[in-house]
């Protein structure tokens, strides 16, 4: 079979499953995001006992494989069926899209709480002080100065974390979620056509470049200011 | 009941998880020695004079790490499976169709991302080591490779260090794909202990609890080379 | 054509040029010294006088021009290295002290000086080791042989570099600005090392600002200024008698510094 034949059959398969891959990736990275800020706050300044908290779940979730974690989720809530289904949850964890879903905003939300700690640390005291010298509340000082700063900091690292993100969602396949990986499977599954390996592959380079790219493009508007001082 | 589900012996599974996390050691131990000497040589590339190899050690280190480890093992196991498969009809058409041995694929799969990310800690790392040590050792009339061999290299660990330790627990965090391929590592004795007990929650999360067991322990020696590496560096 | 090497000479350099990009920093220095010399190497920062004497030991490879030492003589082509071993060998007979004292960070005090003897010399390790003491202790720094260098004072970590470059045994010692990156209590220490070495009758090359010792250790001193010799003599002559306006104006103003 020609490279064209092969594609033209394979491609819109793939880029079915690349869609989803796309959806699993925005879903679970996003939705990280909402709960990313808030933790970092509480890991740096919470009480002791959240903190500990905070740090033991990272700490899982750095120390396991997703794919364990995907697993212990989408076949362990299988051991609480009943009760799942007495809360109503069951028909939730039923979808292994779903399971997907959550082991990576997990997943993400813990990565992306470190990174933002870090960021937040990051930022100049000076600049805090200065904020509270003016009499900024502690709700202001943190909307107006620290985490836009430390979103600044964090922006390369965040995206690095998408990409992983994104990489390791090829893990879905494993559940039967038919994302590009899943769908490379399927393929070669029926045709033992390796050639299909290769088209996936240059997909998920594709999408990492474009993103790549893009992130570059917002990092360039976050650090407009600094800009000047870099020199031309 | 929980002890007879771990015990060792007939009834429990204890012996057959210690199996398969003697397995997972196993292929990440494998892979590191083959995964380094290959992100050497990556290194090595991307550090030439030459831009043939440059671009060769930039391609290398770009494709390996913008693909899902899983598709690696997936290309690396179907593709040499299907590879042995050709030659051995070719030359010994009685065997018939075998598989390629799992082990091995895992090793070449892991060994080949390491060797990515590796390349570009090494990278990193050589260009971290401070000209004036060359310098220092050019003055006194080293050779070239005297100055690699007795500056550079011994001095490379302490930049790589930290981020060859991130790596090492990623590589024990990536055997568990190798499951898929039908190794009999860690996940996939749990996998068997699931589908015997129908207790997926409570093998998967003890699963979670070993690998979590090993990335802490291995943090742990991580914590105590770094300590020894910078010895003499860092004011005591 | 410049004029052909006296015969007496240790080390020589040629008509040296050193370009870096479009701008030539070197534009012909030729500079001897002979047995015992102690050669100061004066200039304002850009005159190029670290640049000149990290083409002395080709750490820095000249445009052109000729460095001889003990008569084995390294011609310049081009900015091109000829012979690689010429040169290690060349670096063997000249000993040099950094700015930055480069001490290698994962060794010892002992195995720092020790290197180049067991490594370079290919010398037994106990006769090296020997040798190590002995320079340690005669740099003060008896005390410190098992200690790293990021446990030193600066100006100990200097005086190990001393003992470093004196282990190779040299027939010169290069001193890039040896007390510039010292903090001003520490710089007494290394000088006084510095003086004895020349009073011991060891050929040296300076580059410092420090112009008590130029004026008073050394037997000749040269003044650089944009890449070429402005002023060229013994240090009494210099000093008092200053030929040049360039060179009147850098010592009255580092006169001033000092008061």
């Amino acid at each position: 079979m020609s490279l064209i034949e092969s594609l033209s059959t394979n491609l819109p398969k793939l880029l079915d499953g690349a869609e989803t891959t796309l959806i699993l990736t925005g879903l679970g990275a996003a939705l990280a995001a909402v709960f990313s800020p808030g933790l970092a706050l509480i890991r740096l300044f919470g009480p002791t006992p959240a903190k500990m908290l905070l740090r033991a779940y990272i700490s899982f979730v750095r120390g396991t494989p997703l794919l364990a974690q995907l697993f212990l989720v989408f076949y362990g809530s299988g051991q609480f069926r009943a009760e799942l289904t007495g809360l109503g949850l069951w028909s939730f964890f039923r979808d292994p899209f779903n399971c997907a879903v959550l082991v990576f905003v997990i997943n993400s939300c813990a990565y992306q709480t470190e990174i933002l700690r870090g960021g937040i640390e990051a930022v100049p005291p000076g600049e805090i002080e200065a904020a509270r010298a003016i009499g900024m509340t502690r709700a202001r000082v943190l909307a107006r100065v620290i985490f836009p700063h430390a979103y600044r900091i964090a922006w390369p690292a965040l995206g690095n974390e998408v990409i992983l993100l994104m990489k390791a969602s090829a893990l879905a396949s494993i559940v039967t979620v038919f994302d590009l990986m899943g769908r490379t499977r399927q393929i070669f599954s029926r045709s033992f056509e390796f050639s299909v390996y290769f088209e996936a592959a240059a997909l998920y380079l594709l999408i990492t470049v474009v993103f790549v790219f893009l992130w570059r493009q917002i990092e360039r508007r976050l650090t407009r200011h600094m800009r000047r001082t870099q020199g031309s | 009941m929980m002890e007879t589900l771990f015990s060792y012996g007939p009834q429990g599974w204890g012996d057959e998880l210690l199996a398969g996390v003697w397995v997972t050691l196993r292929l990440a131990a494998a892979t590191l020695p083959v995964g380094l000497l290959l992100g050497f040589v990556v290194a090595a590339a991307s550090l030439s004079r030459r831009p043939v190899l440059r671009a060769m050690g930039w391609g290398y280190t770009t494709v390996m790490r913008g693909m899902p480890e899983i598709l690696t093992l997936f290309i690396v196991y179907n593709g040499l499976g299907l590879g042995l498969n050709r030659l051995l009809d070719h030359f010994a058409p009685q065997i018939g169709a075998v598989d390629f041995p799992p082990f091995a694929a895992g090793v070449i799969a892991l060994a080949l991302v390491f060797a990515a990310f590796a390349a570009e800690v090494l990278r990193g790392a050589f260009q971290a080591v401070p000209e004036g040590q060359v310098l220092a050792g050019l003055a006194i009339g080293m050779t070239g490779r005297q100055v690699f061999w007795r500056i550079k290299l011994p001095q490379l660990w302490r930049f790589a260090l930290p981020g060859m330790g991130n790596l090492w627990l990623n590589l024990l965090k990536d055997t568990a794909l190798v499951s898929v391929i039908a190794l009999d590592d860690l996940m996939r004795a749990t996998k068997v202990a699931v589908g015997v007990t129908k207790q997926p929650f409570t093998f998967y999360l003890a699963a979670c609890l070993i690998y979590w067991g090993l990335c802490l322990g291995s943090e742990l020696v991580l914590t105590r080379l770094e300590a020894r590496a910078n010895r003499g560096v860092r004011r005591a | 054509m410049p004029p052909k090497i006296a015969t007496d000479l240790v080390l020589s350099a040629q008509d040296i040029h050193k370009s870096f990009g479009a701008q030539e920093v070197l534009k012909g220095i030729t500079l001897g010294a002979r047995n015992h010399d102690v050669i100061s190497i004066l200039g304002t920062s850009g005159s190029g006088k670290s640049t000149f004497l990290r083409c002395l030991n080709c750490l820095e490879v000249p445009n052109s021009g000729s460095v001889a030492v003990h008569g084995e003589e390294i011609v310049f082509r081009n900015g091109r290295i000829g012979d690689q071993r010429q040169i290690e060998r060349l670096r063997r007979h000249l000993g040099m002290v950094f700015q930055q004292f480069n001490l290698w960070t994962h060794r010892t005090v002992l195995e720092n000086v020790m290197e180049g003897p067991v490594q370079v010399k290919r010398m037994p390790k106990a006769e090296a080791r020997d040798l190590a003491e002995g320079l340690l202790a005669r740099v003060g720094l008896a005390d410190r042989m098992g200690h790293y260098p990021a446990m030193l004072s600066g100006g100990q970590q200097q005086r190990v570099a001393i003992a470093r470059a004196l282990a190779m045994e040299p027939d010169v010692i290069l001193f890039d600005e040896p007390t510039s990156a010292l903090d001003p209590e520490l710089v007494g220490e290394v000088l006084k090392v510095m003086q004895d070495l020349a009073a011991e009758g060891r050929t040296m090359i300076v580059v410092t600002h420090e112009m008590a010792f130029a004026r008073d250790v050394s037997t000749e001193v040269v003044f650089l200024n944009e890449g070429r010799i402005a002023e060229q003599g013994p240090p009494e002559k210099l000093f008092d008698h200053p030929e040049t306006e360039v060179f009147a104006r850098f010592i009255s103003k580092t006169r001033r510094d000092f008061a």
